[in-house]
């Protein structure tokens, strides 16, 4: 009763199987980045201190205009500052503003710590609890967002930033208006 | 030459250890006590809250068990977001908004999650259907 | 030197597995072919304890031992650290295809030379594709400059003896399974037009590897339970659900021989099943090992071992599956069962261990499918598995109770009720007891006890009685499975958790127990320093039963904190503690669990193991007679 067709069933749908897993072995995918929900979506709106400066931090304000590159970042983690060249790097990119995070840190430690290291942000807002960052679909530091001119969140990358990285930065900006 | 081609490959683990270990030098634990609400119905939602949200961090674990500061904040923002009247499809809402479908360990029922939830059905029906089939045909003979 | 050698006898042992294939398909005599098996043999196991020595004396210049190894790890982790990274790993796989290899041969007679011949052909083949896989991808001998001092490896969580014998317990089943695989293809490339019995070969391979299978995945769930600190013994995870799936098919496999041997029927299901059962243990090794998903059990990142490993599964499966396609027709029969006998019972559960195969793998690899098809990544966890699995366990564990009652071919059904009426009587009685101690009333718990009792008293009248003639081997595994689910269900439904914190000299009532915080010390240990907490347990009649002392600890070297659990453990639950977080001030963080019956997971897992040792040997004895 079992026709020869339907036997041959395990063997296709075996096939199909590996095929998928090929195509996600040789595409460049990293398998634990997670792709951010906000993508394509407003920036969240939110309203905290400057670290530098006395002015508040309205997102509102600075989300709009220049295309801006959005880093979480704080004192205690490493990766952190093994990206920071990068990050100076942004800064001076044309047409490219770049804001900073600072992430349950000590501001003291903070403002010590930039100007040890150099200060590529125009603007860095405090985010002591890490409500901000929740608010983002943060989940590690360091995270860098794209932010375009009309305050669309276009791109997330979690992680440091590499010389792979940047680049693709550097072209998403480019692409972008 | 080794030694490079061995860091490229382990640089990646070694970023998310070196994020782990400065998250863990806390040593918090799980659902710490001050955490816990005073009404038990709330807390009873929030820690079944809990349990079926991912932990970003330790992909492996419910944000109810993991040490990492992330799950703690994200427990105490849902108890919050429970004792500010918000039901528990609000807080799930909340949380996916911010994070995707990914940060539910219960994939949600979707256009994209229908097969994963009616296949299984599917097969048992295939299966029941087999097995009844089966013990007419033995009727017979 | 040593290295050197090392990869010599890889290069060697390719050799002979290459000779092994090509001696075997000239279908010479076997006395040619026994150059190829015992040369494999000998040159896996000379390479494998090379590598032991390479780790044993910490040679740096060794980049698998520079990786994985450390000056001051115990010689015990030394020795399992060999196994406990991908290339070792690797050189574990190969010998223990070797030793199987032999077994295959020793198999060997006049009347069945075709077939053991054409699995050894096959057998060959596979032990090809993974010695090259090693060596062109995994080479453990690969030597690195300049050379260090120390080495970069451990681990401490890692370093501990249920974990060292869990991966070679996991790979006896999955190498067993690859035997089975080999006498599958190798029936259907024959077209076994002289009726060699050749499912009479593959039991022993299939029993072997699901007793194995069982242990190996009880190791690694012990493990889980006593070192991570939450009391979780399985987590759903890709590489768990890769380990559970050959399980399940090996499950049904094991059953359908039975049938096959008694009725003739079922052949064709027995193939196919070899077949799937071994290609998902390789498709587990490539989940673990490609980089395609990340877990917590993955070995490393690299996508260049996954496409070798993808390309050997795609040729082992399609030749496989295609054959069964072409040639399988002739196994299928049509005797159909009735739901009332031991072939209907054993159908039924075919067909559930397959549903909930499928199932398994659906929910792991529908992540993947997601991603390569939308943008989105989502998680399948626990919760999902939960709500389909466990339904449809439910009424395969209720025919496990009655199906070795029933006989071959038609049943008399009032016969039988009248047989197991006591049975349901005491299961009946027993969960009202257990109902009346732990007065909670919960519907899963209940069904679970119940489906646990019922397969416990089924077996243990049949197995004293011993009027009937039915294998012990078999009552005895059953048994086990009875007393797994008595502990699953008891530590989900019931465990009892404490969160509170505690100074010096709180105390804390927990289920029966009183808990007092008695002190809290610094310690140090050979490789870390900790800080650990006395905790004294007093029952109600204010007696000690127990001092737990959990502890934080820091190593230094690595720079990694972990935490150890402190448990005491009786028959009817364990008392878990884990210290938190804290101060002198303002006290600890402590978190205590109560989780009945989990003793009965371990304990039933083991009996398990020992039904499958007494059917093992029960069938080499046979195996014997025949030859």
């Amino acid at each position: 009763m079992i026709k020869k067709q339907l036997l041959t069933l395990p063997s296709i749908f075996f096939l199909l199987i590996l095929l998928i897993f090929f195509y996600l072995l040789i595409i460049d995918r990293n398998p634990s980045e997670i792709p951010s929900a906000l993508l394509n979506k407003n920036v969240p709106k939110f309203e905290t201190t400057s670290l530098l400066t006395e002015k508040k931090f309205i997102s509102s304000d600075i989300f709009r205009g220049e295309i801006k590159l959005v880093n979480f970042f704080a004192t205690w983690c490493k990766p952190c500052r093994d990206e920071h060249n990068y990050i100076k790097l942004f800064d001076n990119q044309e047409a490219l503003e770049v804001i900073g995070v600072n992430y349950k840190d000590n501001p003291q430690k903070a403002i010590k710590w930039l100007r040890e290291l150099g200060n590529p942000y125009s603007n860095i807002a405090v985010d002591k609890k890490g409500r901000i960052a929740i608010d983002w679909g943060v989940y590690g530091i360091p995270e860098t967002f794209i932010v375009n001119s009309k305050g669309i969140i276009k791109y997330r990358h979690a992680g440091p930033i590499t010389k792979k990285i940047y680049k693709k930065i550097i072209f998403i900006i480019n692409e972008i208006e | 030459m080794i030694i490079k081609k061995f860091f490229l490959n382990k640089v990646f683990i070694l970023i998310i250890a070196a994020c782990l270990i400065q998250f863990f030098s806390k040593n918090s634990y799980a659902v710490d006590p001050e955490e816990i609400l005073q009404n038990q119905e709330q807390e009873l939602r929030a820690r079944s809250i809990s349990k079926n949200i991912r932990c970003m961090i330790c992909q492996n674990q419910s944000i109810d068990d993991s040490s990492a500061p992330l799950a703690k904040d994200l427990r105490i923002l849902i108890r919050k977001k429970i004792k500010e009247g918000n039901n528990n499809k609000e807080v799930y809402k909340f949380l996916t908004d911010r994070y995707g479908d990914f940060i539910l360990l219960k994939p949600p029922i979707k256009l994209n999650t229908l097969a994963l939830w009616i296949l299984p059905f599917f097969f048992f029906a295939v299966g029941v259907f087999i097995i009844f089939w089966n013990n007419k045909k033995s009727k017979k003979n | 030197m040593v290295p050197i050698l090392g990869n010599i006898t890889l290069w060697l042992s390719l050799f002979f597995a290459i000779f092994q294939f090509f001696i075997s398909k000239k279908n010479k005599k076997i006395k040619s072919i026994k150059i190829g098996i015992f040369g494999l043999l000998a040159c896996s196991i000379i390479s494998f304890f090379l590598l032991m020595f390479l780790h044993v004396v910490s040679d740096f210049s060794v980049l698998n031992v520079f990786q994985n190894s450390h000056t001051t790890k115990p010689l015990l982790y030394k020795i399992s650290g060999v196994w406990g990274n991908h290339e070792g790993s690797m050189l574990l796989w190969i010998l223990v295809l070797t030793i199987f290899n032999y077994f295959i041969y020793k198999l060997y007679n006049n009347n069945n030379s075709i077939l053991i011949l054409k699995t050894l052909e096959i057998q060959a083949f596979i032990t090809i594709g993974f010695i090259l896989f090693t060596i062109l991808t995994s080479n453990p001998f690969e030597t690195m400059s300049p050379i260090q001092n120390e080495g970069l490896g451990f681990n401490p969580i890692l370093q501990d003896p249920a974990l060292a014998i869990h991966p070679p317990l996991l790979y006896i089943g999955y190498v067993g399974f690859s035997a089975a695989f080999s006498i599958g293809v190798a029936t259907l490339n024959l077209e076994n037009n002289n009726n060699i019995p050749w499912h009479r070969y593959m039991k022993p391979f299939v029993i072997a590897a699901w007793t194995f299978l069982t242990i190996g995945i009880a190791f690694g769930s012990i493990w889980a339970y006593y070192e991570l600190g939450w009391g979780g013994w399985w987590f759903w995870d890709p590489v768990e659900n890769a380990s559970f799936m050959p399980w399940l098919l090996g499950t049904a496999l094991l059953h359908s021989l039975l049938v096959v041997e008694k009725k003739k029927s079922l052949q064709s299901w027995v193939i196919l099943l070899s077949i799937l059962a071994f290609l998902l243990s390789v498709l587990g090794t490539f989940l673990v090992r490609s980089g395609i998903l990340t877990s917590v059990h993955t070995f490393a990142l690299d996508p260049s071992r996954g496409i070798y490993i993808l390309i050997f599964t795609a040729i082992l499966g399609s030749y496989s599956l295609i054959l069964f396609g072409l040639k399988s027709k002739k196994y299928f029969n049509t005797n159909y069962f009735s739901f009332f006998s031991k072939e209907g019972s054993i159908l039924i559960n075919n067909i559930l261990m397959v549903i909930v195969c499928s199932t398994v793998f659906l929910g792991t690899i529908y992540p993947l499918l997601i991603e390569a098809f939308t943008n989105n990544k989502i998680s399948v966890g626990t919760p999902y598995y939960n709500s389909t699995i466990v339904p449809i366990m439910i009424p395969a564990i209720l025919i496990m109770g009655i199906g070795p009652i029933l006989s071959w071919g038609k049943v008399d059904i009032f016969r039988t009720l009248k047989k197991i009426f006591p049975n349901i009587l005491l299961t009946g009685v027993i969960t009202l007891l257990v109902f009346l101690y732990y007065q909670s009333y919960s519907f899963i718990g209940i069904v679970g006890i119940i489906l646990a009792f019922w397969i416990i008293f089924n077996n243990m009248t049949l197995l004293f009685r011993k009027k009937e003639n039915l294998s012990s081997g078999m009552l005895i595994a059953h048994l086990g499975i009875g007393l797994l689910i008595l502990g699953i269900t008891g530590s989900s439904v019931w465990q009892i958790e404490k969160i509170i914190r505690m100074k010096v000299n709180n105390e804390i009532k927990i289920e029966k127990y009183n808990i007092a915080f008695k002190e809290i010390n610094q310690i140090k240990g050979p490789n870390y320093i900790a800080l650990q907490g006395s905790f004294f347990v007093y029952d109600e009649k204010k007696k000690i039963i127990a001092k737990l002392k959990p502890e934080n600890r820091y190593y230094p070297v690595t720079n990694n904190f972990t935490t150890e659990t402190s448990i005491h453990t009786n028959l009817l639950g364990d008392l878990y503690i884990v210290l938190g977080e804290g101060n002198i001030d303002e006290g600890w963080v402590v978190r205590i669990y109560y989780n009945p019956l989990v003793a009965w997971i371990w304990i039933g897992a083991l009996t398990i193991f020992l039904g499958g040792i007494v059917s093992m040997n029960y069938n080499l004895k046979q195996i014997r007679r025949l030859s």
